[in-house]
């Protein structure tokens, strides 16, 4: 099982620093990284991204994503941010803004183009307040409750242990600190085919669990979970049609 | 990376907190050093002003070792020939 997983890992590495280095991407299906600047506008006005929020750091709008967590998060003034599986930083520039000057906002990703990407935009585009590391969100380098607002698009269905990324993001997170996770669930079951698909799995479908799984997960971790919106649509528009949805979660850490 | 930021690093591995921070170059951050957990005497190098906090499965020898020779002079001797997962011993 370790090293299935360890395979998962580099697989999903290879492809995302392949897009990293490309200069546009793509994330359904395909991994090719040839989507061009119209389709990611296109794609990230579908998943919730207003224009304003677009036009922000383009560069690091990879259309990656599946929902703008940042927009449905509770984020405030002075808050400390957590992305998960941070990419090339589009989310966590739209986050500082929300922490302002007295917040920070970090992005963890194992993926070194894509941190080193991110961290490049941050410095020409002056985001003073976001710091971006190397690490697994599965063994994450944070300390005890020391954040207050995780944020996570698109990514933590890669994870081969998600309740492993759930516990962590618990764990790392101060009482009463909430997450807010943008991810694909399926529902429905995928062919033996599909599932050994490294296209698939790079793409954010192979790795999805079903639903209900998905959302036992993050209650086995200790959270309190409301769903905040349900796309299915995604389906049609990035996903040639297969079971599946982008799911808008809030999880608290009570207590 | 910026000073700040060990308020919140922890290894990730035995999630110790607070890690020691040795700074080999600075200038309006940290550009390269290192990061070291006094528990299990893991080190993670900052580079390019980026902290490497990856676990030992998706790290490199052939990438890591050469940083650790790079600045053996200036790192702590244990971490020099007993840290993990890599050493110069």
């Amino acid at each position: 099982m370790k090293n299935k997983n360890e395979e998962v890992k580099k697989t999903v590495k290879k492809a995302y620093s392949k897009i990293a280095t490309n200069s546009n991407s793509c994330c359904c299906q395909c991994g090719c990284g040839t989507l061009d600047k119209q389709t990611v506008k296109k794609v990230s006005k579908s998943i919730g991204y207003s224009e304003e929020e677009m036009n922000a750091v383009p560069e690091a709008n990879l259309g990656l994503g599946c929902g703008n967590p940042t927009a449905f998060s509770s984020i405030k003034e002075g808050d400390t941010v957590l992305d998960l599986g941070s990419g090339a930083g589009f989310d966590c520039f739209l986050a500082s803004k929300k922490v302002g000057q007295n917040g920070k906002v970090i992005g963890l990703d194992m993926t070194e183009e894509m941190v080193a990407k991110a961290r490049l935009l941050a410095k020409e585009h002056g985001y003073a307040n976001v710091e971006f590391k190397l690490g697994d969100i599965e063994k994450m380098p944070i300390d005890d409750g020391s954040v207050d607002v995780i944020i996570s698009n698109c990514v933590i269905n890669l994870a081969p242990d998600k309740l492993k990324v759930f516990k962590e993001a618990y764990r790392v997170l101060r009482s009463g600190g909430k997450m807010y996770v943008s991810d694909i669930v399926l529902l429905g079951k995928l062919t033996d085919e599909q599932l050994k698909d490294e296209d698939l799995l790079s793409g954010c479908v192979a790795g999805a669990l079903q639903k209900d799984g998905y959302i036992v997960k993050i209650r086995q971790a200790g959270f309190k979970v409301k769903i905040l919106g349900e796309d299915k649509e995604i389906s049609k528009t990035q996903y040639s049609g297969i079971a599946l949805e982008s799911i808008k979660i809030e999880a608290t850490k009570l207590g | 990376m910026k000073r700040k930021l060990m308020e919140i690093l922890a290894c990730p591995i035995d999630k110790y907190h607070p890690l020691e921070l040795h700074v080999f170059e600075e200038k309006e951050e940290i550009v390269e050093g290192l990061i070291v957990c006094p528990k299990c005497l893991r080190w993670y190098p900052i580079r390019e002003e980026i902290p490497e906090m990856l676990p030992d499965e998706l790290r490199k020898e052939a990438d890591d070792l050469p940083f650790l020779k790079k600045w053996k002079e200036k790192a702590p001797q244990n971490v020099v020939s007993e840290g993990k997962p890599f050493n110069l011993k």
